[in-house]
């Protein structure tokens, strides 16, 4: 099944291990990565994408989407004005890579809560990732033995949400342009 | 419960590998001061012909939805050649969109061989059920 997935991480540094871990499950035919990106938020509840192994020319490429994914991720709640908040913010600043999305703000946040339970709180990290898998152990035990919080969406489910494809989100794939592939198969 | 053998890694998860270093390879010049090089743009060229036969050579092995993720594979690492050979003998704004177009059919033949193989090892998960 494909999925979307969110491993939350209470540092940046665990979240990077998840990352490596989550590719390590594709190296060893577990799962299939098919796209991964670390996002950070601050203690000022400022979104980014961490830029240490995404792309860096893709990483600043533009605020708009992060908001977004982050969003539907969240639910459909969180979608609406993720994007709305990511499109407007990333116009202003011109392309700079991080933004405060509305789905932070704590009436949005209880009400994706209470869909999904998947919150990014300040201070936290994120691994987001495009994956297939056909069963969820694999990602759970290796996330949970990292101390991650693994959270799902299918993908279908999340590409059904009302707005996804409108001009607000210009991409055909949630995490273009932020995702990180490896160079080289992890062996 | 159905772990797979990690030991049957096959042809497939090297095109796969390949795909995605040439993806990284055009994604990193395309950022670089200056821009790709015609020398760049002509190494693309060829290792996109090069994973895109080597694809071609390993769809008979696969099952039917990892040869359609495959051949569709195919079709976007032959256009990300072409681009490379445009973007090679052009200049300014057409230089530009060919680059563009040169890195969003490598990355989109990355996600169709990922695809591809999702299809391959889910087949074999479920016959080791």
């Amino acid at each position: 099944m494909r999925n979307y997935i969110a491993v939350i991480f209470n540092d940046t540094g665990k979240a990077y291990e998840g990352l490596h871990a989550l590719w390590q499950l594709d190296g060893d035919m577990e799962v299939t990565v098919h796209g991964a990106a670390v996002v950070h938020r601050d203690n000022l509840g400022q979104f980014q994408v961490d830029t240490k192994e995404t792309h860096p020319g893709l990483a600043t490429a533009v605020g708009v989407g992060i908001g977004a994914l982050l969003g539907a991720l969240a639910g459909p709640a969180g979608a609406a004005v993720g994007a709305a908040g990511g499109a407007g913010i990333g116009a202003a600043t011109g392309g700079m890579a991080g933004l405060v999305a509305d789905a932070g703000r704590a009436d949005t946040r209880q009400e994706a809560a209470a869909e999904t339970g998947f919150v990014l709180g300040d201070g936290q990290s994120a691994v987001i990732a495009d994956v297939s898998e056909d069963w969820t152990s694999p990602i759970d035990t290796r996330m949970k033995e990292l101390g991650g919080i693994v959270y799902r969406r299918a993908r279908s489910v999340v590409e059904d949400d009302s707005w996804y494809g409108s001009d607000l989100y210009p991409y055909d794939y949630y995490l273009y342009p932020y995702e990180y592939v490896p160079p080289a198969y992890p062996y | 419960m159905g772990k797979i053998d990690t030991n049957i890694k096959d042809a497939l998860d090297n095109v796969r590998a390949a795909a995605q270093g040439l993806h990284g390879a055009i994604s990193d010049a395309a950022a670089k001061r200056g821009g790709a090089t015609k020398a760049d743009l002509e190494a693309f060229a060829q290792k996109a012909k090069a994973v895109a036969d080597s694809a071609k050579g390993s769809l008979n092995a696969q099952n039917e939805a990892a040869k359609k993720h495959l051949a569709d594979a195919v079709t976007h690492l032959e256009a990300t050649q072409k681009h490379a050979v445009e973007a090679a003998k052009s200049s300014g704004q057409a230089f530009q969109t060919s680059i563009k177009k040169t890195l969003a059919d490598a990355r989109a033949s990355v996600q169709k061989i990922s695809e591809a193989v999702a299809a391959k090892r889910s087949a074999m998960f479920k016959k080791t059920k």
